[in-house]
């Protein structure tokens, strides 16, 4: 390192400006790496829309950008719910089975027990809370990996939801819940959904940068071993997580049922993928320690714009899955890339000084 | 005799004994002839399922297409049966070679982009069984070769046909473990990556091999399944993600690599298929068969936990404490981490 040090002030000296100019044109383009997911995905879905606005008639169509809108809101916030828990270097697999309960707990609450609906609320969001707390409380007990905990309630909690409602169908008859999932906001291109996922961001933005829970949970999620010789509380902080992730999952419930309407027990068995294609597409990290909602946001947005645009284009509904398994590999590569690239980068805005190596232009 | 004492499904495999010896007295359908077939016929497939996950488990990897893979080779074996008219041979030795190819694609890019084997499987898994539903516009094919449906459905008095390949995959993934240098290497870098690579081992072979070797083993499970099912349909492997997992795990491989314990794999797979076939039998929801799922693959871990860390004790102390003793050595082994490990 020493050598190193020696080297770069060697060159330093003897070429100043050119280094100078380097560093800036690096500073900025640092600064560009950390929002590159937002201006790519805004890049991506204005692509989707002027193609698909093309090719297929009535994308753009007020109808059709209601229920983007719709869906890309649901599927925002399990993209959160499942960011909650990829920031602290964990996963939840159980996204959907927590909804699963949810939804025949709203379902059960509203139409059979004929509860009022700020108390059906409040209990289905402290079912959520509960079931993850649960796994949480879990995997910090048993030592055990997230993956496999959760891939245990997974199968636990759809079959519990299951037996517990029979299978039963229920039908929600809740003005306010009708106009939440299928009234309009400001215009009649906007479901009100959307206002609940931009809520839902907002807060989660001002979690991870404005509060001290939010920040050790970055912590623990970039280095656990550090941030719990630093005083963080990490079971704590990762409890909090799983509650949190909960929370999001029990919200994601009640958008899902608001425009469902008609609902049962096997809610929730597809949104595994979404969740994790809104949130790792959005540039979360799949190693921990990194958040972006607004990544999120427009990842499911695009995620859902592409959806429907290939429906409004007349591709046959059974050949919607294979885009979804591709978008996800490519979020996936591209991340992995980018990462790469900003790596190459990290060592000269640690060290304050440029590093002579490696070369800026080589690096791309 | 020892040996097979101290596995971790041991207690397992006696408690299900136990239980099913009760149970075919209190119910007499239990131990007919043809349930224990239904079992054995359930277990097998199981079996080999477990075994495309455990292969991966053992470089301390994770497969989510195994399910993916399975879909599109059932589609395949129907479709160059059914309309391109292969012999049944070719067509089911072009769908197994498919198998292999969908697990070294895998593979080869977990190793290329260092990224987890879960994400990359959760995608190419989706996008393999989206190309299985777009080919057939989820319509099945239902023209079964008999040699399939004989496989598949024939038995003799209890013994399911099927028995017989699990058994050779089991005998051949065990042998290929213990035997084969590749298979050591696989474990030796499953267990310790650093020492494997220092050593002159290749962690990406070990990883595109123990992906391709997956690959086959879940593509034969789904052709071994075409029988059991008398169908080809898409949505083979939807629900193979559990137990995928619960096999393997419950059969004693460790989640963080470099164990491959194949004979576990088998015998987990009787004792899921038996306790998913009592609770039908005792009328219980097959709801409640989900759950138990999910139950038994914690009762699992946590056993093969405290199994270890009892194993490792009795090792040291030369006497196996039970009673009050026993809890104070687990207490003792988990305090100091790294102690007990062999």
């Amino acid at each position: 390192m020493a050598a190193g040090a020696a080297i770069e002030g060697q060159i330093d000296a003897a070429a100043p400006i050119p280094r100078l100019l380097t560093n800036a044109v690096e500073r900025v383009r640092e600064g560009l790496g950390t929002q590159t997911s937002a201006i790519g995905l805004i890049f991506l879905i204005t692509i989707t829309w002027t193609a698909f606005g093309i090719a297929g008639s009535g994308f753009l169509g007020s109808y059709n950008l209601y229920s983007i809108g719709q869906l890309a809101a649901r599927d925002a916030v399990l993209g959160m719910a499942q960011a909650m828990l990829i920031v602290v270097a964990r996963m939840n697999l159980a996204v959907g089975s927590i909804g699963a309960v949810c939804t025949s707990m709203l379902g059960y609450l509203l139409v059979s027990a004929g509860v009022p609906l700020w108390l059906a609320f409040l209990l289905v969001a402290a079912v959520g809370v509960l079931a993850a707390l649960l796994m949480g409380a879990v995997e910090l007990m048993t030592g055990l990996s997230s993956f496999i905990v959760t891939l245990a309630f997974l199968s636990a909690y759809a079959g519990g939801a299951l037996l517990f409602t029979g299978g039963q169908q229920y039908q929600i008859n809740s003005s306010l819940i009708t106009r939440l999932g299928n009234g309009t906001l400001f215009s009649s291109a906007i479901c009100p959904l959307v206002a609940v996922a931009v809520v839902c961001g907002v807060v989660c933005w001002l979690l991870y940068n404005r509060n001290s829970l939010g920040w050790k949970m970055l912590a623990v999620g970039a280095n656990e071993r550090a941030a719990r010789a630093s005083g963080v509380n990490v079971s704590r902080v990762v409890l909090a997580a799983y509650a949190l992730s909960g929370l999001l999952c029990a919200v994601a419930t009640v958008m899902n049922a608001s425009y469902e309407l008609n609902v049962n027990a096997g809610f929730g068995s597809d949104w595994l993928l979404p969740s994790f294609i809104a949130a790792v597409l959005g540039g979360v990290a799949l190693t921990g320690g990194e958040i972006s909602v607004t990544g999120i946001l427009l990842a499911a947005l695009f995620f859902d714009s592409l959806q429907s645009g290939l429906t409004i284009i007349n591709v046959p509904s059974y050949w919607i899955e294979l885009p979804e398994g591709l978008v996800l590999l490519v979020a996936v590569l591209l991340d992995r890339a980018r990462r790469a690239r900003r790596r190459t980068m990290r060592p000269r805005s640690l060290a304050g000084t440029p590093a002579p190596e490696p070369d800026p232009v080589a690096a791309q | 005799m020892n040996r097979v004492l101290r596995t971790q499904w041991a207690p397992l495999l006696a408690a299900t004994i136990i239980a099913g010896v009760v149970l075919s007295f209190s119910t007499k359908q239990f131990g007919s002839s043809f349930n224990v077939y239904t079992i054995l016929q359930t277990a097998s497939v199981y079996a080999v399922i477990g075994l495309s996950q455990m292969m991966v488990l053992a470089v301390a990897d994770m497969s989510l297409a195994v399910g993916g893979i399975a879909s599109l080779v059932t589609i395949a074996t129907g479709n160059l049966y059914q309309v391109q008219h292969w012999p049944i041979g070719a067509a089911i030795a072009g769908s197994l070679a498919l198998g292999l190819v969908c697990g070294l694609l895998n593979g080869v890019i977990i190793a290329m982009t260092k990224l987890s084997g879960f994400i990359v499987t959760l995608a190419t898994g989706t996008a393999f069984t989206g190309i299985a539903y777009g080919i057939t516009s989820s319509i099945p094919y239902s023209n079964i070769a008999s040699v399939l449906t004989t496989l598949g459905q024939g038995r003799a008095a209890f013994f399911s046909y099927l028995v017989l390949p699990a058994i050779a995959m089991t005998l051949a993934v065990g042998a290929g473990f213990r035997w084969l240098p590749i298979g050591r290497s696989l474990l030796a870098v499953g267990g310790n990556r650093d020492a494997a690579v220092l050593s002159g081992l290749s962690q990406k072979r070990a990883i595109v091999t123990a992906h391709a070797v997956s690959g086959l083993l879940a593509a034969i499970a789904a052709v071994l399944y075409i029988g059991v099912l008398q169908s080809a349909t898409p949505a083979t492997g939807s629900d193979w993600l559990i137990i995928s997992f619960a096999v393997p795990i419950i059969g004693g491989t460790a989640l963080v690599g470099g164990e491959a314990p194949a004979s576990g794999c088998f015998v987990a797979a009787i004792v899921l298929s038996a306790i998913n076939d009592a609770l039908i039998v005792l009328n219980v929801n097959t709801e409640a068969v989900q759950m138990a799922e999910g139950l038994l693959i914690f009762a699992a871990v946590i056993a093969g936990k405290l199994g270890q860390n009892v194993r490792t004790g009795t090792r040291r102390s030369r006497r196996p404490s039970t009673g009050p003793g026993r809890l104070g050595q687990i207490a003792q082994d988990s305090a100091t981490p790294g102690l007990g490990m062999p």
